[in-house]
């Protein structure tokens, strides 16, 4: 008995674990995460109870929020004299509401995720700076919410598919989940940048409103990809789809509903910025991670 | 130690600094403070920028230690000693700027009781959530429920939110979470002395009960006693360092003995005084009524006078003086001033419009009426009693010496009580 202690006293030093192993590339604290992944679905949970807690409709707001942004903006659509009422008939109609719907959809995942993230690490400080978690599960916890939505939304697009028929394409369905979990790693990139740099500089929560307002516009969220095809000559089509937000859309778009799908090199251009984004959001993050309990 | 001999390392401890910044020139938190910080610095000559310059400094500076599984380890030093630096390193919540820190199996950290409750939720949520962020996992929770509700005695309130919980309910449910983590390391800062009496018994005894299970469990508190109770070792930190590291009996020792050095008595020099734009202070002192010399140590059977020396710098200043007292475990004792109604001798100088000049403001404490141990005084003074534009918090510590007097008939010790009054006591004979 005594000599086991003994030999456990000896490798003494061999397990214990020491804090802040070189992370160069920011992949240890993935694997932490993921290690963590109840605690993620805790603070998930959390957010999902605490917004819709004395909130008289509940739950239903995931639906009534993007019926709402079609509805405004189709009615936009037919009263800034996009469509005449008149020639247009019900599939026309639909199809508009589908192609709205979706950009809506869409946008809202990157809205919403950006716009909650953004403060998550620092409305969180009492807790940062109590108690160590791998301090990545805030901001992803958001992400999972604006997924949530999205996936909840997404239900609308059903019987939306019913009444457009045949022309809903069922066999390129695969490319709106591609799209997504495209522009989720977007989202990823982009919140761990700005809860971050929320952490020491407030400005990115005064600054990022203005931001996603001229990113609606820079984006097919409530217009379709023909009208680009139609004002942009072919170099800043490619420009325009770098934006990954508006290659995702554009992807999904075509996926489900057939429309026009970007540029191939816009595409590529795209793909490009979100791994560079998402590389330098891990390397940026595992550094912010050292002085963050101390500046917060 | 010599018990944990055998045991393996569980916390490793290796040349650990950490540098703080202080001041603000060079990181500038917005724009506008930096601009804003140029202006008042041409305004004054251009002097003021470069004389406000960062100042670096240390709160830990090479510490060293390990602590093997079992041991329960308690931190002591004053304020700003860097007790709380070293355990959110040690929580892995601040990097240091320099060492390394290694632990063994899961840690747990205990900074703050109920982190992360959430008003919104209800108790029943709040458990799980709390322990997840304690680090638990949902079966673990889930497997200790009944526990951790027994323990906090909110079995009602499950499904209230936390908003409509009492404060008291808050800390207990908080503990009780934090108690039933179970985890191979624990630290904790000053949370034992939450709640009634009663439950920091329990809370007591569920550390201890936590050290022989083999944990290793690091504790800083101001509570000499609990220290003294529940650890086998502890270490003194000062400015920085570990200054002791020994059985809990010398480090508590040797921390009085640092606050037992003083004179008696603090003068300050012009620059360094505390002062308003009105009155500065000179010095404070304590020495037993009728003396002229101050001293640390004051006898009990012997009124105890706090002298105050200040000058009022213009004419017509109103000044109040207040004193605060506290026993060496922050237990607040007293609070008095030179008010009228406060006082037993008419203070001609309250509230009256003062002239130029200097003053002796002197404050007597009864004989017989405080304990032998160690008191702490805060100053405070200021135009009016509530509001001080000078404060002085833990100015002057002195300790009382027990002559004897109170004694003659029981000779045991009269450790525990802060105040030991001599009462009137009479017995009569009364047949019924």
């Amino acid at each position: 008995m005594v000599n086991q202690i003994n030999r456990q006293a000896k490798d003494d030093f061999e397990s214990l674990k020491y804090y802040g192993q070189p992370d160069p590339l920011g992949l240890r604290q993935l694997k932490e995460a993921w290690d963590s992944r109840e605690l993620l679905l805790s603070f998930f949970q959390r957010d999902l109870l605490i917004r819709y807690r004395q909130v008289f409709i509940g739950v239903l707001w995931v639906l009534v929020q993007p019926i709402l942004g079609t509805l405004i903006f189709l009615l936009l659509f037919y009263f800034m004299g996009a469509r005449k009422l008149s020639q247009s008939d019900a599939t026309v109609f639909w199809q508009d509401a589908s192609v709205i719907l979706l950009g809506i959809l869409m946008w809202q995942l990157v809205n919403n995720s950006l716009r909650d993230a953004t403060g998550s690490l620092v409305n969180y400080r009492h807790v940062i700076t109590k108690i160590y978690f791998p301090r990545m599960l805030l901001p992803l916890s958001s992400l999972l919410c604006a997924l949530f939505d999205l996936a909840v939304g997404g239900v609308l697009l059903v019987p939306l598919a019913a009444w457009l028929g045949h022309s809903f394409h069922w066999q390129t369905c695969w490319a709106a989940f591609a799209a997504v979990l495209w522009l989720s790693a977007f989202c990823f990139g982009a919140i761990l940048w700005l809860s971050s740099l929320n952490a020491q500089y407030r400005d990115v929560g005064y600054i990022l409103p203005f931001l996603m307002q001229i990113g609606m516009f820079l984006s097919p969220v409530v217009y379709g990809f023909d009208r680009v095809e139609n004002s942009l000559s072919k170099f800043w089509q490619i420009v325009y789809c770098g934006n990954p937000v508006a290659s995702c859309i554009g992807l999904a778009r075509w996926g489900v509903l057939g429309s026009p799908l970007p540029p191939v090199l816009g595409l590529m251009l795209a793909g490009l910025i979100t791994i560079v984004l998402v590389v330098s959001s891990l390397i940026w993050f595992q550094r912010s991670n050292q002085w963050m309990a101390d500046r917060i | 130690m010599d018990v944990h001999e055998d045991t393996s390392i569980a916390i490793d401890v290796e040349d650990v600094s950490k540098q703080f910044r202080l001041g603000t020139l060079g990181e500038h938190q917005r724009i506008t403070e930096a601009i804003s910080s140029k202006i008042k610095a041409l305004l004054k000559g251009g002097t003021s920028g470069a004389s406000q310059g960062v100042k670096d400094f240390w709160a830990l500076e090479h510490v060293s230690f390990r602590i093997r599984q079992g041991e329960v380890v308690g931190i002591i030093g004053h304020n700003g000693a860097g007790k709380s630096t070293l355990l959110k390193i040690l929580s892995r919540i601040v990097t240091p700027t320099c060492g390394r820190v290694g632990v063994r199996g899961r840690v747990g950290s205990l900074l703050e009781v109920g982190t992360g409750f959430h008003p919104e939720l209800t108790g029943r949520e709040n458990i799980f959530l709390n322990g997840a962020i304690l680090g638990m996992k949902r079966s673990e929770i889930r497997k200790r429920f009944d526990q951790i509700v027994q323990f906090a005695e909110v079995e009602q309130f499950l499904d209230t939110p936390v908003k409509r919980y009492s404060s008291g309910m808050t800390v207990r449910l908080g503990f009780s979470v934090a108690a039933h983590m179970e985890p191979d390391v624990l630290i904790i800062d000053e949370v034992l002395s939450v709640g009634d009496q009663a439950f920091q018994n329990r809370c007591m005894g569920k550390a201890t009960e936590l050290g022989t299970q083999g944990r290793a469990i690091l504790v800083v508190s101001h509570n000499l006693a609990a220290i003294a109770n529940i650890c086998c070792r502890a270490m003194l930190l000062d400015h920085g360092s570990i200054v002791l590291d020994a059985s809990p009996k010398q480090v508590i020792d040797r921390y009085l003995q640092g606050m037992r050095a003083d004179t008696g008595r603090v003068n300050w020099n012009t620059a360094s005084a505390p002062s308003s734009d009105r009155v500065r202070l000179h010095s404070v002192s304590i020495c037993n009524a009728g003396r002229q010399s101050s001293s640390h140590q004051v006898d009990i059977d012997q009124p105890i006078c706090i002298r105050i020396d200040y000058e009022v710098l213009r004419e017509d200043t109103i000044n109040t003086v207040q004193v605060q007292l506290k026993d060496e475990n922050g237990v607040y004792i007293l609070s008095s001033a030179n008010a009228p109604s406060m006082s037993l001798t008419q203070d001609d100088f309250f509230s009256k419009p003062l002239s130029v000049g200097r003053y002796r403001t002197e404050c007597e404490l009864p004989a017989n009426f405080l304990n032998d141990s160690r008191y702490v005084i805060s100053l405070f003074l200021g135009p009016e009693i509530g509001k001080p534009t000078i404060r002085c918090e833990n100015v002057l510590a002195f300790s009382v010496l027990d002559t004897g007097a109170m004694r003659k008939e029981y000779l045991g010790s009269w450790y525990g009580p802060v105040i030991r009054p001599r009462l009137a006591w009479s017995t009569v004979e009364a047949p019924l």
